[in-house]
């Protein structure tokens, strides 16, 4: 197993983590651990609208691109990450405790990021 | 404990009474909260706990001993409802212990002992209702399609089994009110006599009277409610809240100039509609960062709705530019950007703060 994969494998076992995945900024799918309920097209493709729409509206605002974006719905919390050329998404339950799972979070993404540069 | 040890804990525990007299803080009341929680007196913590909120209603150390003080007397009225249930079990017993996981929030406790009571006693209306009356908790909070569904389904069944249940009655009028099915609200409420109407049951009959009908579907009136994130009719109490807005919008300006000045953060900002209040350092509607924030927030729901993960309540996006913060009900959302150094989780929680009384004063329910 290659190492990104095995960060995501560690990282979905993180209490709350229901998915991960690495994803480029056009959709493609670098890496995933998802749930049987996901769907990797789907969240592939929504995650890259997100990121893609949120990094345009923050340039277009002078402001840059965002390194993290944390987003807290009804029923669930999504994590994204800047990894470079990729990012990391990282779906989680609504009672996930997201301070006790920065560190984990925090963790994968040095670890993609080493893996990123490596693999280049 | 032996006898020395019980004297100076009695003595501590004077101490600290005094002291909450004299200088009244919401560490002192929580000092006095412990040494009845390590005395196992449970009762008298939640008491102080309440009594220090009158004085410090924000305090999160108070509202913790509150939390923990009350999970502690609801476990030991749990376990003597268990222990009585299971020598001999009662739907009175039952509706008690439900009661308890109702006030708690703990679902998945009530629904198991929904589900138990049912089948002791099937033609209870009470488990539904109690049923009915967690899903009508979780919709008004989320305006989640699903949830609404189960809470009509639920209140249904409860009428089903008994045809003269008030409560089951007029709570499902009032959901079917507020997501516009008022044909439907109307007939639920003229089946019930009026003699006994108070002053809530009698605003929600003239509501129900004098507002349109948005249709009888009720399962698409409820995915129209969840895709705008808000329910068409406020709850009958509010009919004075319209008259409160200019209030509300004044209150707003004031929470939003004190969470400007709060360390660290640089432009804060509340949004509903086309219409934008700023402060902080923003010029005026036109500058960059309220075209951020409303394009991140309308990404943001659609993002939750087709993730199927209900919609959108908080964003955090960190990079250079420091932290934006952005908190939104429906079309009204509060933000601010700040330094990375700044309390986010306080200018979260103000901004939420802010979106709460502003649905307030629109007569939203959050």
């Amino acid at each position: 197993m290659n190492p990104i994969q095995e960060t995501l494998d560690d990282l979905r076992r993180t209490a709350g983590v229901k998915a991960c995945m690495l994803v480029m900024a056009d959709g493609l799918v670098v890496a995933e651990a998802l749930g049987a309920r996901y769907r990797e097209d789907v969240i592939a493709g929504l995650s890259s609208y997100l990121s893609m729409t949120a990094n345009k509206a923050l340039h277009e605002g002078g402001l840059g691109s965002f390194e993290t974006f944390t987003l807290h719905a009804a029923h669930g919390k999504a994590v994204f990450c800047d990894i470079g050329e990729s990012f990391l998404v990282v779906l989680l339950d609504q009672f996930a405790d997201l301070e006790a799972g920065r560190s984990e979070i925090q963790g994968a993404v040095q670890r993609l990021r080493r893996s990123s540069r490596l693999g280049s | 404990m032996n006898l020395i040890q019980r004297l100076k804990i009695w003595k501590e525990l004077r101490r600290l009474e005094q002291r909450v007299r004299e200088e009244p803080s919401p560490s002192t009341f929580v000092d006095l909260g412990q040494v009845f929680i390590n005395l196992d007196m449970l009762e008298r913590a939640l008491q102080v706990a309440d009594d220090g909120l009158l004085l410090f209603p924000d305090s999160a150390e108070l509202q913790k001993l509150l939390t923990f003080a009350r999970r502690g007397v609801d476990r030991g009225r749990i376990d003597e409802l268990r222990a009585r249930l299971n020598k001999s079990a009662t739907a009175k017993l039952y509706s008690e212990l439900v009661q308890i996981y109702l006030e708690s929030g703990d679902q998945g406790a009530l629904h198991a002992n929904c589900e138990e009571w049912s089948v002791r006693f099937p033609n209870d209306p009470g488990p539904w209702l109690a049923l009915g009356q967690a899903r009508l908790g979780n919709y008004y909070r989320n305006i989640s399609a699903r949830e609404g569904a189960d809470a009509v389904q639920c209140l249904e069944r409860a009428i089903g089994l008994d045809p003269s249940a008030t409560r089951a009655r007029v709570l499902l009028a009032e959901m079917l009110f507020r997501i516009g099915a008022t044909n439907r609200a109307r007939s639920l409420l003229d089946a019930m006599p009026t003699d006994q109407d108070d002053s809530e049951l009698q605003n929600l009959r003239r509501q129900a009277v004098a507002a349109r009908s948005l249709g009888s579907d009720i399962d698409a009136l409820l995915r129209n409610a969840e895709e705008q994130g808000l329910l068409p009719n406020a709850p009958p109490t509010a009919a004075v809240a319209a008259a409160r807005s200019e209030d509300g919008i004044g209150s707003i300006r004031d929470a939003l100039a004190a969470i400007a000045e709060m360390p660290g953060v640089q432009k804060a900002t509340y949004i509903r509609g086309t219409r934008a209040l700023v402060k902080g350092d923003i010029k005026d509607g036109k500058d960059p960062f309220l075209r951020t924030v409303r394009v991140v927030a309308k990404a943001g729901h659609r993002f939750s709705r087709r993730l199927d993960i209900g919609s959108f309540k908080r964003g955090t996006l960190q990079g250079p530019f420091g932290v934006i913060c952005i908190c939104c009900y429906g079309e009204v959302l509060a933000a601010v950007q700040c330094d990375a150094s700044a309390p986010t989780d306080r200018i979260l929680a103000e901004l939420q703060e802010v979106v709460a009384s502003s649905l307030y004063a629109m007569g939203v329910s959050p």
